[in-house]
């Protein structure tokens, strides 16, 4: 569905993205993670078709994003890190413009405007004027105008940040209920967060992808389970079948490779965090009757990104505690560095 | 064709309801009324109006040729507000795309189905519509004050007259529009769009003491120099020509500009 390769986007001589490659499938929330200044806003807004990249292709339901620009745009629903809205706009009203201008015919749209404020749950700020609403409630007229269209690719760029807790699961409740019929490419810079809505991860540090699998594993590299690479000769497959089941596994990958002879195979176990497993995948491999040519522990890759990722989620009643004595919200949940 | 026509419409529309909805809009619009009532009764029977001069004329014995009074006020009257035109309209195009890009709402219009230059011109049709609500009452008050003239006023005078204000603010406004789209301070582009205006001005204004070839390109050029001959109730093709392609050079510059700000460094 979408297809991105060798992505890169140059501003003057500083790379913002380099040779970013990913895939994301029809149906699939990919979460795009990364901490601030990765080049997440950079990639999302080359995928809408706002910038052009310097090299590369990326391609949304086959179309190139630049070459066939109009045809894309046609195809997206895109929510950039600021909501777009027209705050002298009702909500209805809004979304009724971005319908029109999103080429929806006359006759649909009050029916798309109608269940785009059942889904974002507006029914009831439907004459409000954005300007009056919270901002919860702006985040979600946001979101709203990147499905009222039925787009099949819906692109949303920090879709919770700057909301507090209670906002934040209904925004990520709302995600959720798009996969399948939507193609969702959602970027973050809290880990939790992927965990929550995504089915596939792509770290993003520095302008390059340096990691992607699903959460769960992706969560335990991070979080200092350490990775086991082996070479070993014989069935792989079989292999791999047998290490999945062993405690303390997260992940097992066969990974391809060239460079080793015939008959061998590269496998990479990623644990999860305190578990120590080369004794058992020793034991399981050589029980299997399988050539162990080489077994050694990798260091975790990410943790760099580990360092500067958010973590953590405030608490909800810490949180609450404090908004109601400030009484000004900080909802932020920046607690990058602390944690780690 | 039709998707293309239905964009600007709802850019169009999207505009002008966004006019009807600013508190600032109103504003100019109320300076404007004040000030072209007050230009409009002092032209007309303050001292030192047409009026009085007419009566003082008379009183003197009389021109040897019989003076057209509604011709004359209405091209005095016309001048004037030619000119107030110029320096009130940055306020209402200041917005335009500067706003658009403050908001970040920008990002919503490059990112859907519309080429930059049916967003320009929907939104130059709305600007220029609200700016023809502004006139409306002026209108009124000219129709009472011409409707008493003897022999009656021929109506096509005072109709060139008028498409001449209307093409003058749309070219300020397309140009306005144009400014508005290099910068995301709305002040800036009010400031440059004023700027720009003035110079038109001086140019238009002192062409005319300037000798030779140059003068009188400065002259064709002259928004206010064309605007004139519009207001005297002249048909020129020319006039026309000149108007129409500020305006076409001010959409296609906040197209081009729309691009590069995508396409260069954001």
């Amino acid at each position: 569905m979408i297809e991105v390769e060798h992505l890169s986007k140059i501003y003057g001589s500083t790379p913002a993205i380099q040779d970013v490659t990913f895939s994301v499938e029809p149906g699939e929330i990919l979460g795009f993670l990364g901490p601030n200044g990765a080049g997440k806003t950079t990639t999302m807004r080359i995928l809408a078709g706002y910038l052009p990249a310097t090299s590369g292709t990326a391609r949304i339901a086959n179309y190139e994003v630049h070459e066939d620009s109009l045809a894309v745009r046609r195809r997206i629903g895109y929510l950039p890190e600021t909501p777009p809205l027209y705050l002298d706009m009702s909500v209805e009203g809004f979304l009724h413009f971005v319908a029109r201008i999103k080429g929806i015919a006359a006759g649909d749209r009050t029916s798309r405007v109608k269940s785009a404020m059942e889904r974002c749950n507006l029914t009831e700020k439907a004459t409000v004027l954005i300007r009056k609403l919270s901002k919860g409630f702006r985040q979600r007229v946001g979101i709203a105008q990147a499905i009222v269209h039925d787009p099949p690719a819906i692109i949303l760029d920090e879709p919770t940040v700057g909301l507090d807790p209670r906002q934040i699961i209904d925004v990520r409740n709302l995600i959720r209920s798009l996969a399948g019929e939507h193609t969702i490419i959602l970027s973050t810079h809290i880990l939790p967060e992927v965990s929550m809505t995504c089915s596939r991860v792509a770290i993003i540090n520095r302008g390059k992808i340096v990691a992607t699998n699903s959460p769960e594993a992706l969560i335990a590299q991070l979080q200092g389970g350490s990775d086991y690479e082996l070479e070993v000769e014989g069935d792989a497959l079989q292999l791999q079948k047998l290490l999945q089941v062993l405690p303390g596994v997260c992940m097992v990958q066969i990974v391809p490779t060239d460079i080793l002879p015939p008959h061998r195979s590269l496998i990479r176990v990623i644990s999860s965090p305190g578990a120590e497993l080369g004794r058992d995948i020793a034991a399981v491999t050589v029980g299997a009757g399988l050539g162990l040519y080489e077994l050694r522990r990798t260091q975790a890759t990410l943790e760099d990104v580990f360092l500067e990722l958010t973590t953590q989620e405030v608490n909800n009643g810490e949180l609450e505690i404090r908004d109601s004595q400030n009484s000004a919200p900080s909802p932020t949940t920046e607690l990058s560095g602390e944690e780690a | 064709m039709g998707v293309i026509i239905g964009n600007i419409v709802a850019i169009f529309r999207k505009e002008l309801q966004s006019y009807f909805a600013s508190p600032l809009a109103y504003l100019v619009a109320a300076i404007f009324w004040l000030l072209s009532g007050f230009f409009f009764v002092a032209i007309l029977i303050g001292p030192g109006g047409i009026i009085d001069q007419v009566a003082l004329v008379d009183q003197q014995g009389g021109s040897p040729q019989p003076i057209d009074v509604a011709y004359e006020f209405l091209r005095f009257f016309l001048n004037v507000m030619g000119s107030m035109t110029l320096f009130l309209l940055p306020i209402l195009s200041m917005g335009l795309y500067a706003e658009e890009r403050k908001r970040g709402t920008i990002e919503l219009l490059a990112t859907s189905p519309l080429t930059n230059w049916s967003v320009a011109v929907g939104k130059l049709l709305g600007v220029l519509t609200f700016f023809t609500f502004m006139i409306v009452p002026i209108l009124v008050y000219e129709a009472i004050a011409l409707s008493a003239a003897s022999p009656p006023v021929q109506p096509a005078v005072p109709l060139v007259a008028h498409t001449g204000l209307i093409l003058l603010a749309a070219s300020v406004l397309s140009l306005g529009m144009f400014v508005s789209s290099l910068t995301d301070s709305t002040i800036l582009a009010a400031f440059l769009t004023f700027s720009l205006n003035v110079f038109l001005w001086v140019i238009g204004e002192f062409s005319g003491n300037i000798s030779g070839i140059f003068g009188e390109v400065l002259g064709h050029v002259s928004l206010l120099k064309n605007y004139d001959t519009l207001v005297k109730g002249v048909l020129d093709p020319s006039s026309f020509v000149l108007f129409f392609s500020y305006i076409i050079l001010g959409i296609f510059l906040t197209a081009q500009s729309i691009d590069a700000l995508r396409f260069g460094r954001s």
